[in-house]
């Protein structure tokens, strides 16, 4: 990042790293256990210790309860907690997608009264976006809310709404006007998911996680002050939401994949019968090499990112370009690793060529959720063809 | 600061070929596979040649990485001819050589052949690199880019373990130099051979660590170069095939309104970004990059490279239907152009493995049959 910001800044970037890690190492890094429920309980735990710290919402404005320091500082933090092997925070949806668009669009009250909960770790929110004939088109969404009263009245399903299960609020779009054209009959709310009516049903991952859900919603009340922005506005603000997701996940996501490989490749070299078979060497050597490769391409790209986050130019066409090549490039990182497991990949407890084979057979699974969520690769393709090259729309 | 230098030297070559090369002089010079004095004068004019060489012997001083700038301009182009034999290797002599004479001051402005025998990798059987012997030079390589043109031959020798620089003029006694057929259209070729002791008591220019360093610096700015070149390539078939895809219709409608015409070029865009990103970044880079990190970044920027603007290539050939595979428009060029860069110090593959090896052994990059 030498050359996107100026020298007083990097300066100060490069002080504050080394605060994050002396930090890190005098703190007690969390073990992240493999039982779900006992891994949320845990990180939570961990974004309390973190936010104690002011070590969450570095970006984010003091008014709502951040630091009020500049998006490098948090991508600063971010890598330095990935090389230290410590975990993320468990309220990520909050802190990285949710949160920003209720920060930038919210009233005083729901800023003041919401984000420093979130921030904390005390409320673990979710985004209710998806539902099950509104994924790619997410305009053609139909659960609806009437106005009554003071309250929003909110009838539908939404579907594979991560943490739902555990999460204290919900971002969720609903269809306020039928009449209007299809994205502007939507609006943002704010549900809190203990409200009567609710009810979330986890749907376990291919991993065998259970970290989304199905969320059904009958009659439930939502008080009006809890709209975010104008009623019927609110496609501008999920726009908004699905941008900053982009961006920051590919920057957080970019040095999770740098450690990962440094690991597997600590594996592969304190292995010491990695080179007895030449066919297999011949791979070992292929998979962590195109890796390598991969990640500096993904490193060079990122530091156009970092320069469009310094100059907060908000979100752009060209993220899609990012979250692309984020998508091809975890999955390639994962799946060759992963295929150096053989035959043992099925076995969990195995260590072929050093390699923790449940570690690398669940992170390679995970992987092909990269080029689905946050927007399919399909629908990155298409922004870029019709908005980046101008060509024709269907 | 680097930055705005490249940005600005690749604006200046490409504004100045958007002007006065197109496809007519393309096709032209690569009838003659880029063997054109007056256009190599035309360039001289321009001041190109000059960019990298130091203040010193008269060059504009900047750094190397202003002709990784102009590369990929020449790379949008398709510019044929001596293009890193004059923009890169004399300059990098200079840097390396001490002193006034010659071969010093026959340098600038020089066409200097390359013969260094791991441009070919280990793949050549019959030609497997140049060594010291008896005072003098033996071996061959094929092929060498303008080995029967160039004023000078770079040549890269095995000696006792070591290597050794040579600067030999064409007329060397014991030099052979046999034009061979080329398929890239942008480069003649030859075939050299140094036979019983070819310009035996000549001294190398360099020996010992000194030439150790300054084919290491060789070898990372040829992958470099090649990247740049190839990235030039991928840009430039985007927006050709881009504007092809809007105007060419079947069905009654554009095929770029197709999706599976439009997510084709969707994923050339983003292998051609990504790749100009890389080698910006490699650019940026390299010029502060220790001796020990230039040769895995040149490396990964030439693996990337090699693979991501065939690939490109590759695309655009299949977007332009039948015409994409005649001789009709330039794809062809492109296309055999980025064949042959691909394959020069090393494809995606071969690269891949090497880069590989080095990270599981903790230890730099090493070059096969590396003699040090
Ligand atoms: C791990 C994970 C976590 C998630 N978390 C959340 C969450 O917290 N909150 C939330 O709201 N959502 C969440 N999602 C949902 C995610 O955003 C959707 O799955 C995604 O937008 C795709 O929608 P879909 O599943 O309905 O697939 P569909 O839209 O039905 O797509 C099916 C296939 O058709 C393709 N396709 C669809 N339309 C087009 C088109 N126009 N052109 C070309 N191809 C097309 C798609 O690319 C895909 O390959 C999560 C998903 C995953 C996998």
């Amino acid at each position: 990042m030498t050359t996107t910001v100026d020298p007083t800044l990097a300066a100060e970037l490069e002080e504050y790293r080394t605060l994050c890690r002396s930090w890190l190492t005098e703190v007690r890094i969390p073990d992240v256990p493999l039982s779900l429920t006992e891994r949320f309980r845990v990180l939570r735990e961990w974004q309390g210790v973190l936010f104690d710290a002011g070590w969450i919402g570095i970006a984010w404005s003091r008014e709502a309860g951040g630091q009020g320091l500049s998006h490098l500082h948090q991508l600063v933090f971010s890598e330095e907690l990935a090389r230290a092997r410590a975990p993320q925070p468990i309220g990520l949806i909050g802190l990285d997608v949710v949160g920003p668009s209720i920060d930038r669009f919210g009233t005083v009250r729901q800023r003041t009264e919401l984000l420093p909960r979130l921030l904390s770790g005390e409320d673990i929110w979710c985004q209710g976006f998806s539902e099950p004939d509104a994924g790619s088109d997410l305009s053609s969404l139909r659960t609806h809310a009437e106005i009554d009263g003071d309250d929003f009245v909110v009838s539908g399903q939404k579907v594979w709404t991560s943490w739902a299960h555990l999460a204290s609020w919900c971002a969720m779009l609903v269809r306020t006007n039928a009449q209007a054209p299809k994205s502007r009959g939507i609006s943002y709310l704010l549900v809190d998911m203990s409200s009567p009516g609710i009810v979330t049903r986890p749907l376990t991952q291919m991993t065998g996680d259970q970290e989304f859900c199905e969320v059904f919603l009958d009659r439930v009340r939502v008080p009006r002050e809890n709209l975010v922005g104008e009623l019927d506005g609110g496609w501008a603000i999920a726009r908004h939401t699905l941008g900053t997701e982009r961006a920051a996940y590919t920057l957080r996501r970019r040095v999770e994949y740098e450690v990962a490989l440094q690991d597997a490749i600590n594996e592969l070299s304190a292995c010491p019968t990695r080179d007895a078979d030449p066919r297999r060497a011949y791979r070992v050597r292929s998979a962590v090499g195109r890796s390598h490769v991969s990640l500096r391409v993904l490193e060079a790209q990122t530091r156009k990112t970092i320069g469009r986050l310094a100059a907060d130019t908000g979100p752009v066409p060209e993220d899609s370009v990012d979250k692309l090549l984020l998508n091809d490039i975890e999955q390639q990182v994962y799946g060759s690793i992963a295929d150096l497991l053989g035959p043992l990949r099925v076995a969990p407890s195995g260590r072929p060529l050093g390699l923790d084979a449940a570690r690398w057979a669940h992170d390679h699974l995970y992987s092909r959720a990269a080029s689905i969520y946050g927007g399919t690769s399909q629908i990155q393709r298409n922004i870029i063809a019709e908005r980046l090259l101008g060509l024709p729309r269907d | 600061m680097t930055d705005t230098l490249v940005t600005e030297v690749e604006q200046t070559v490409d504004a100045y070929l958007a002007r006065s090369y197109g496809a007519e002089r393309r096709l032209t010079l690569a009838e003659c596979h880029g063997w054109d004095r007056a256009f190599l004068d035309e360039i001289d004019d321009l001041g190109w040649f000059a960019l990298a060489v130091p203040e010193s012997a008269d060059g504009v001083g900047l750094p190397l990485s202003a002709v990784g700038a102009a590369t990929m301009s020449l790379g949008r182009h398709l510019v044929p001819g001596p293009m890193v034999e004059r923009l890169l290797l004399p300059a990098l002599l200079l840097r390396h050589i001490d002193g006034s004479g010659p071969p010093r001051h026959d340098l600038p402005g020089a066409v200097v052949a390359l013969v260094d025998p791991a441009a070919n990798g280990t793949w050549s059987v019959d030609d497997d690199g140049v060594r010291v012997e008896s005072g003098g030079l033996v071996g061959s390589m094929l092929p060498v880019r303008f080995g029967q043109e160039a004023d000078q031959l770079l040549t890269v020798a095995e000696s006792a373990g070591e290597l050794a620089v040579y600067l030999l003029p064409p007329q060397t006694p014991g030099l052979d130099i046999e034009p061979v057929a080329s398929a890239d259209p942008t480069a003649r070729l030859a075939r050299v051979t140094f036979t019983e002791p070819a310009g035996a008591g000549i001294t190398p220019v360099l020996t010992g660590s000194a030439a150790g360093r300054f084919v290491t610096e060789l070898r990372a700015w040829a992958r470099i170069l090649a990247a740049c070149e190839l990235s030039g390539i991928a840009t430039r078939l985007v927006e050709d095939t881009s504007a092809f895809v809007q105007v060419r219709e079947q069905f009654g409608r554009p095929i770029g309104s197709f999706q599976a015409v439009k997510h084709t070029l969707a994923d050339m865009y983003a292998l051609a970004r990504s790749l100009r990103n890389l080698c910006d970044a490699a650019l940026e880079d390299a010029v502060s990059s220790s001796a020990e990190d230039l040769p895995m970044l040149a490396a990964v920027t030439k693996a990337y490279a090699a693979e991501a603007a065939v690939g490109v290539c590759e695309s655009a050939i299949q977007m332009h239907g039948g015409a994409g595979f005649t001789t009709e428009t330039d794809l062809h060029l492109y296309y055999k152009r980025a064949l042959a860069l691909r394959g020069w110090y090393g494809d995606h593959e071969e690269l891949a493995h090497r880069i590989g090896d080095a990270l599981l052994a903790g230890a730099g990059l090493a070059e096969p049959g590396d003699v040090s």
